[in-house]
């Protein structure tokens, strides 16, 4: 155990006259980083207050006196100090010493800070949601910045998300919520429709992922973490901006200190029109003969709606759980779809995606569940969820929004006889899905803990069309997908804390089943459907382990290594009737070597500056990759193509990121990330995969004001840069001309925003201007983003009533 | 050389000028007059642009993903083995996500481009040839998407450069549900309703010309076994220009259950037979000679000789034939021309072929015996002819087990001259010329490859 040091620091504002007074305070570690969560009790009172993401809290109407404070929190040694209440507003900080078993803590609870998991060993980054939820911010615009996250979105709120974690993207990513892939909810309850409000914080797990977050995650994980805790707390919030967007959400909790019930509820609602303003080569109207003029358009068919919540009902800090609920997640959502993949000269009309999902859930989680040092946490989720295309509408419509015209001036239909090339479609997908995870660890004292993780998740998937007909819909196949991954992981934290390290191994296991119904004779020689039942199991192990060693208070280096894979999905299993793919049983896994070496320096304090700047070195190295083979005139009338294990592919890179801030007042956070992505031909010539944004910056400011306008307020200016580097959709020589025509150009955008807390402490008002120079904005495969965009919200929050 | 460029140019803009407006093809049949106003109106010399076309590998040698190059060298270039030409160094990329399907006037001093897939699919861009990477567009832009999708299948027609003609179809099951809607066990499979799809562009103005759809049926009896027209692409004109053959591949379903079957008895070759320019009034017409497909891939796959349009089936279970369309319309089941007979091999596979004015061809096929390469079955070159019925494989030009012909799409015919490209996938190779009366074959500039890539033909 290390000595306590306090420092209490008193700041004289004015004299005042009043009998009672506010203790404003700051609950921070040794390194000054800030301790979340922490509970600040007024000895002799019954006056308490919890620590917010930057460590502050306040108590206020105290009678003059001397009080007693007692400051508890998982993360740090217990601690007492004294204060003199004297004055009307009175100012303490508290310095706390770490818990000698913090990492074993961060595991079990899931809880820590940001600064604990970073320098846990993993390369990971923790991204606090508390400020951006106060603000016009989207969950997707906050992991954009992070450092190695490159997010790729086809278009505006509420299209879809393709996340890139150090060049690796599409599914060798999992996202988690609260542990749980979020497959099982689907696209109406992820991260384009929670609201940041509802999210505590949200973990990157570059190329290593610890063992309960349990997936065939080739190349990371993202965790959401929704709020947790036993906290009052009533939050409402609307947003208004531009595109007729309109975000509201509203999240609560209530304990009764007796019993322990605790009732928690979270809803939120998001609308846009995404009508923003289109140019480019493919945005034109034409006319007579197909001659065509260039325009500038509002997308006119992209409006998204999402509305969702979570009620749960349970138990917090009771004798037998520290958390125990069951409840209910239900979401629906309802997104336009403007055009394909790509914007071409064809935008659709009345193309749209609904989704819904319906889940009952079931948290348990327990320290010292039965003995000292065994701790239990189990997350269930079980319901259906369902997906629906609907494009019906044969008739072609321009990018003016009107009725297109045809080479003869007459308006027409498409020959598809719908908006998207393949023809018309109510396209259904319901699913039942199921998923639990569980987790044990057992601690055995401060330097040994042992983990075990186990996931289930499954899907049964049934397909349908209404414009099809029963016979038709009667022989479309269902897929069915168990999968379960067990992990061990056995943590370390010797040296006096110098070095902690953990090795873990994972078993995946797959089941996929294909139920395909085929017409046979009964005994009396009668045509019945019978189903075909084949079924194919993936089994595959990995391991890996992660490290960190504090060479100097102030340098930890970080190595962490993982052998990841990802089991091969359903259709790469069983094919796609649609598009001619017939089943490969015997396909493998993709696997991936994964390493990361990195640093992080600090935090060093120089007077009243402080920064931390932190580095790591990666390598993904994937083999048996997926893919389709390559059409040949042996194969190219063939019903019979398979997915096959046929590629490779390599990313080595960089990421770095500076943390400087003054005071309290000035923060400023820059980070940088740059890889090749390679493929290595037989011949062993790396060759670079194309359509990859490989270089990316952000930087953002923070510069806060107290006592502005009024007293007890608070200004918050921000300013954030996003760069992107030029890059293009294929690879084309240097000296070789028409190159242009394949790049997607270098984007630089810039944001402002302002937030302003009220005196009252509950109220905090944030304006927030997008893109100020309407630079743009282009995603994958040139689809362009919204201009400048203005947006206002209002939030309103009450902490323990 | 930069005099000579010059003159090129003034050459080569003269000849589009004129050879646009005067149908200058060596395919057509009644062209003698024509091929001397192209003299005339030409140069002393007998020069024209050969525009040399490779597809880059993408991640996997020879899938050609990574982008069309061309790079443009004259004749007498073309001709001399001391040239070397690296599109894949310095050559042009062709504005197109997926392969290009190229396409070149006859006289080879314009190319025309349809972009395939991304977010111009569909989109029509000439150039003018003027030398090296140098492709200046010319005329405006237009697209078909609206009318055959984004990857479209197009090919221009032997008018004299006038017109380009693209293809769609999209196919819909027709079930009789019995009258019990919730009833599956009664309901029967009617036929596979294919509704085609024929844009014509006017190449010279950037222009639609015309835009009609149809529903093509086949026989009752194919149609109630769950044949359908599942693709269509390589449209042709026959010599009165009233016709336009499109040709098809079928495909089978399983009627008891609407699934796609696998295994199943190939049908006669068909063609879909329209008027033309109105693009109405749809027939089939079957051979009885050839069986499988007439669809091609991307090469052009029929063409007119001699008043007959001579068209080659692909995945003909008794090896490719080259059947022969006669003025009436109809399939000329007395004109048999079976590849393995020919040539003495089995399962031949027409990959891309191209005749000369004088009946005489040259085919890029593969067969059983083909060596497996990195990138597929090995390809060889024949020279044929359509009047004797007699191919022999041309053994002047090296080959080798990496020597691929499936994405094959150009040959450059100049006079009774033939060019070809050959380089194995990732090794350099040259461009061969094929005298069609003599068969001479002559070694012509060293083609540099790069790594994974192949050549795709001269336009």
């Amino acid at each position: 155990m290390r000595y306590i040091i306090f420092v209490i620091t008193l700041l004289f504002f004015n004299i005042i006259h009043s009998q009672t007074g506010l203790i404003s305070g700051t609950v921070v570690l040794e390194d000054d980083s800030p301790v979340i969560n922490a509970h600040i009790k007024v000895l002799g009172t019954n006056r308490s207050a919890i620590s917010d993401f930057d460590g502050k809290f306040e108590i206020d109407k105290l009678q003059y006196n001397t009080y007693e404070l007692s400051i508890s929190t998982i993360e740090a040694d217990n601690k007492k100090v004294s204060i003199n209440i004297d004055k009307e507003y009175n100012t303490i900080i508290i310095r706390l010493s770490k818990k000698m078993n913090q990492l074993s803590e961060v595991v079990i609870n899931g809880k820590s800070i940001e600064t604990e998991k970073e320098t846990s060993g993993y390369a990971v980054n923790v991204i606090k949601t508390k400020e951006a939820s106060l603000r016009n911010i989207q969950t997707n615009d906050l992991l954009n910045t992070t450092v190695g996250v490159k997010i790729r979105q086809n278009g505006g709120l509420g299209s879809e998300v393709n996340y890139s974690l150090n060049g690796l993207s599409g599914s060798s990513i999992k996202i988690f919520i609260d542990g749980i892939p979020s497959s099982v909810y689907g696209s109406s309850f992820s991260l384009n429709s929670i609201p940041p409000s509802m999210i505590k914080n949200i973990e990157v797990y570059k190329g290593v992922v610890p063992g309960h977050l349990s997936d065939d995650a080739l190349g990371g994980a993202i965790n959401v973490v929704l709020h947790k805790g036993s906290k009052d707390f009533f939050n409402a919030a609307v947003s208004y901006g531009s595109f007729n967007t309109i975000q509201a959400s509203v999240n609560g909790l209530y304990h009764f200190d007796k019993s322990g019930f605790t009732i928690k509820t979270s809803l939120f609602n998001n609308y846009s029109d995404n009508n923003y303003k289109v140019s480019g080569r493919a945005i034109v109207v034409t006319g007579l003969g197909g001659v065509q003029t260039p325009i500038t358009a509002r997308r006119f068919n992209d409006v998204y709606r999402s509305t969702g919540g979570m009620a749960q009902i349970g138990y917090t800090n009771v004798s037998w759980a520290d958390q125990f609920f069951i409840g209910v997640t239900a979401s629906d959502d309802y997104k336009e779809v403007q055009h394909g993949a790509f914007m071409t000269i064809r935008p659709y009309k009345d193309r749209f995606l609904e989704s819904d999902a319906l889940l009952a859930n079931l948290i348990y989680q327990k320290d010292d569940f039965l003995t000292k040092g065994l701790a239990i946490n189990i997350n269930g989720l079980y319901g259906s969820r369902n997906r629906t295309v609907n494009d019906t509408v044969a008739a072609a419509y321009s990018w003016s929004g009107e009725r297109a015209i045809d080479f003869k001036g007459d308006e027409y239909e498409y020959t598809w006889g719908s908006q998207q090339e393949g023809g018309p479609t109510l396209a259904k997908i319901e699913r039942k899905v199921a998923s639990i995870r569980t987790g044990l660890s057992y601690k055995i004292n401060d330097h040994h803990k042992f983990l075990a993780n186990h996931s289930y998740s499954g899907i049964d998937r049934e397909d349908s069309d209404p414009l099809l007909s029963l016979l038709e819909n009667t022989f479309i196949g269902t897929r069915d997908l168990h999968k379960n991954i067990y992990a061990l992981t056995y943590e370390l934290v010797t040296l006096d804390q110098k070095l902690r390290a953990s090795v873990f191994g994972k078993y995946y296991h797959q089941k996929t089943i294909s139920i395909d119904p085929a017409i046979a004779q009964d005994e009396n020689g009668n045509s019945i459907v019978v189903d075909e039942v084949v079924s194919s199991n993936n089994k595959d192990d990995g391991y890996g382990f992660v490290t960190s060693f504090a060479i100097h208070p102030k340098l930890t280096l970080l190595a962490s290594a993982e052998k990841a894979i990802r089991l091969p999905d359903e259709t790469e299993v069983f094919g796609n009737d649609g598009d001619n793919v017939v089943a490969n049983t015997s396909i493998r896994p993709e696997k991936s070597n994964n390493y990361n070496l990195g640093f992080r320096l600090g935090a060093f304090n120089i007077k009243k500056n402080q920064f931390t700047v932190s580095s790591n070195f990666f390598i993904r190295d994937i083999t048996d990759r997926i893919g389709l083979p390559i059409e040949n005139s042996l194969n190219v009338d063939d019903e019979l193509i398979v997915y096959v294990n046929q590629g490779n592919a390599k990313s080595k890179g960089v990421d770095a990121q500076l943390n400087y801030s003054y005071k309290n007042n000035l923060g400023l956070n820059f980070n940088i990330s740059r890889f090749d992505l390679t493929t290595t031909t037989d011949a062993g010539t790396e060759i670079d995969i194309p359509n990859t944004p490989f270089f990316t910056m952000n930087g953002s400011l923070r510069y806060s004001l107290k006592d502005v306008f009024q007293e007890n307020t608070r200004l918050n200016l921000f300013y954030s840069l996003y760069f992107t580097g030029e890059f293009s959709y294929l690879n084309i020589p240097s000296g070789v001309g028409g190159a242009d025509f394949f790049k997607v150009p270098e984007q630089i955008s810039q944001d402002l925003g302002i937030s302003y807390a009220f005196p009252d402490k509950k109220t905090v008002m944030s304006f927030d201007v997008k893109n100020i120079f309407d630079k743009p904005l282009y995603d994958n495969l040139r689809v362009q983003k919204p201009g400048r965009a203005l947006y206002l919200k209002i939030n309103y929050t009450i902490n323990n009533y | 050389m930069r005099r000579t460029l010059l003159d090129f140019k003034t050459l080569t803009l003269t000849a589009l000028t004129i050879g646009l407006m005067t149908a200058c093809s060596s395919d057509d049949t009644d062209t003698s007059t024509e091929t001397e106003t192209e003299t005339e109106a030409g140069t002393e010399d007998e020069t024209r642009w050969i525009t040399v076309a490779g597809a880059q590998m993408g991640d996997e040698p020879g899938d050609g993903n990574g982008g069309t190059l061309i790079y443009s060298v004259t004749s007498e270039e073309a001709k001399d083995p001391s040239v070397s030409i690296s599109p894949f160094e310095n050559g042009f990329t062709a504005p197109s996500n997926r392969t290009a399907r190229l396409q070149s006037s006859e006289d080879g001093s314009t190319i025309f481009n349809i972009s395939y897939a991304g977010d111009t699919g569909g989109t029509y861009t000439k150039y003018l040839v003027e030398g090296g990477q140098t492709f200046t567009q010319s005329g405006t832009e237009v697209s078909i998407e609206p009318y055959v999708g984004t990857a479209p299948r197009w090919i221009k027609l032997f008018d004299g450069d006038k017109t380009g003609a693209a293809v769609y179809v999209s196919t819909e099951n027709e079930i009789d549900d019995n009258g019990t809607e919730d009833d599956a066990s009664d309901d029967t499979y009617i036929r596979t309703n294919a509704t085609i799809g024929v844009v014509t562009l006017d190449l010279e103005n950037s222009l639609i010309n015309n835009f009609q759809e149809h529903s093509v049926a086949l026989t009752d009896e194919e149609e109630a076994l769950g044949y359908y027209i599942s693709r269509i692409d390589m449209p042709v004109l026959n010599e009165a220009g009233d016709k336009l053959y499109i040709g098809a591949r079928l495909s089978k379903l399983d009627p008891t259950t609407t699934e796609s079957d696998s295994d199943y008895e190939i049908l006669g070759s068909k063609t879909i037979v329209l008027d033309y320019p109105s693009l109405l009034n749809p027939s089939v017409i079957t051979s009885t000679v050839g069986y499988g497909n007439t669809n091609g891939y991307r090469s052009i796959n029929a063409f007119l000789y001699d008043g007959s349009v001579y068209q080659a089936n692909q995945s003909d279970p008794s090896g490719s034939h080259i059947l022969k369309i006669d003025a009436d319309n109809e399939y000329d089941d007395s004109y048999i021309f079976n590849l393995d007979d020919a040539l003495g091999v089995e399962g031949a596979y027409i990959l891309a072929w191209r005749p000369a004015a004088n009946g005489k061809a040259v085919i890029a096929y593969r067969h059983d015996g083909s060596e497996e390469g990195v990138a597929g079955a090995q390809g060889f070159f024949a020279l044929a002819d359509l009047n004797t019925k007699t191919a022999t494989r041309i053994d002047a030009i090296p080959y080798n087990a990496d020597f691929y012909l499936f994405q094959y799409q150009g040959f450059v015919v100049d006079g009774n001259e033939i060019y070809v490209t050959e380089a194995p996938v990732g090794e350099n190779g040259n461009i061969y010329v094929i005298d069609t009366e003599t068969g001479e074959v002559t070694k012509g500039a060293e083609l540099v490859n790069a790594e994974g890539s192949h050549f795709i033909g001269t336009f």
